[in-house]
């Protein structure tokens, strides 16, 4: 089982309290995507989750945490 | 709500008003006539000024674009399962194997397919937005 989280939510309120719309303007999508990001509905593509790194000035990783459980049998 | 979802919206209606219009027409028409009622369809050509394009305003972002690619698979999937059924199993049922299709059920059914393929579109990109705005701030 693989997961991917992040810590936007946690980010923003680090940032100003940043709002999602100014996180949306600033990355260039819609505040929806936002939501869905945070909520962990929606994986963005690696384009974007540069931008939202480069948005708060952080790494990628310091973003997005990947987490892999144990490998399935062959 | 998104640009999508106001499509779809948009969309459901304008099938709405079409089925009202053409079963409403039936018992002063006859089934036949009516179906100049689904004329209205021709209103869906409307649908891409919801795209339309504002300066500084983000119109679709890649979760929009990947919503409805998935949604398009899922109309033209569901287009694709009912044609086979009907001209593999209902026509030949209602019609008979030497039987003719009238030409008017020939051109009334490129209207059902829109509106099962625009429904069944519409339906999908409102399911994969459900609960999107619920979280503000």
């Amino acid at each position: 089982m693989e997961t991917l989280s992040n810590r936007i939510r946690r980010l923003r309120f680090d940032n100003g309290e940043m709002t999602q719309q100014a996180l949306a303007e600033k990355v260039s999508v819609t505040r929806q995507t936002i939501i869905a990001l945070e909520a962990g509905k929606y994986v963005p593509s690696l384009t974007l989750a540069f931008r939202l790194a480069t948005a708060f000035g952080v790494r990628i990783e310091d973003v997005f945490q990947y987490e892999s459980g144990p490998a399935k049998k062959k | 709500m998104s640009r999508n979802q106001k499509f779809a919206w948009f969309n459901l209606a304008v099938i709405a008003l079409s089925l009202i219009s053409v079963f409403s027409l039936v018992p002063s028409l006859g089934w036949q006539r009516a179906q100049g009622g689904l004329g209205i369809a021709g209103l869906m050509g409307l649908g891409v000024l919801f795209y339309r394009k504002r300066p500084g305003e983000v119109v679709m972002d890649e979760r929009d674009n990947l919503i409805f690619k998935r949604s398009y698979i899922w109309g033209h999937g569901l287009f694709w399962l009912a044609y086979v059924a009907v001209s593999v199993g209902l026509a030949p049922a209602v019609y008979g194997w030497e039987g003719a299709v009238p030409v008017s059920v020939v051109q009334t059914s490129v209207f059902w397919a829109m509106f099962l393929v625009q429904a069944s579109m519409s339906i999908a990109i409102l399911a994969q937005y459900a609960g999107d705005s619920k979280k503000v701030e």
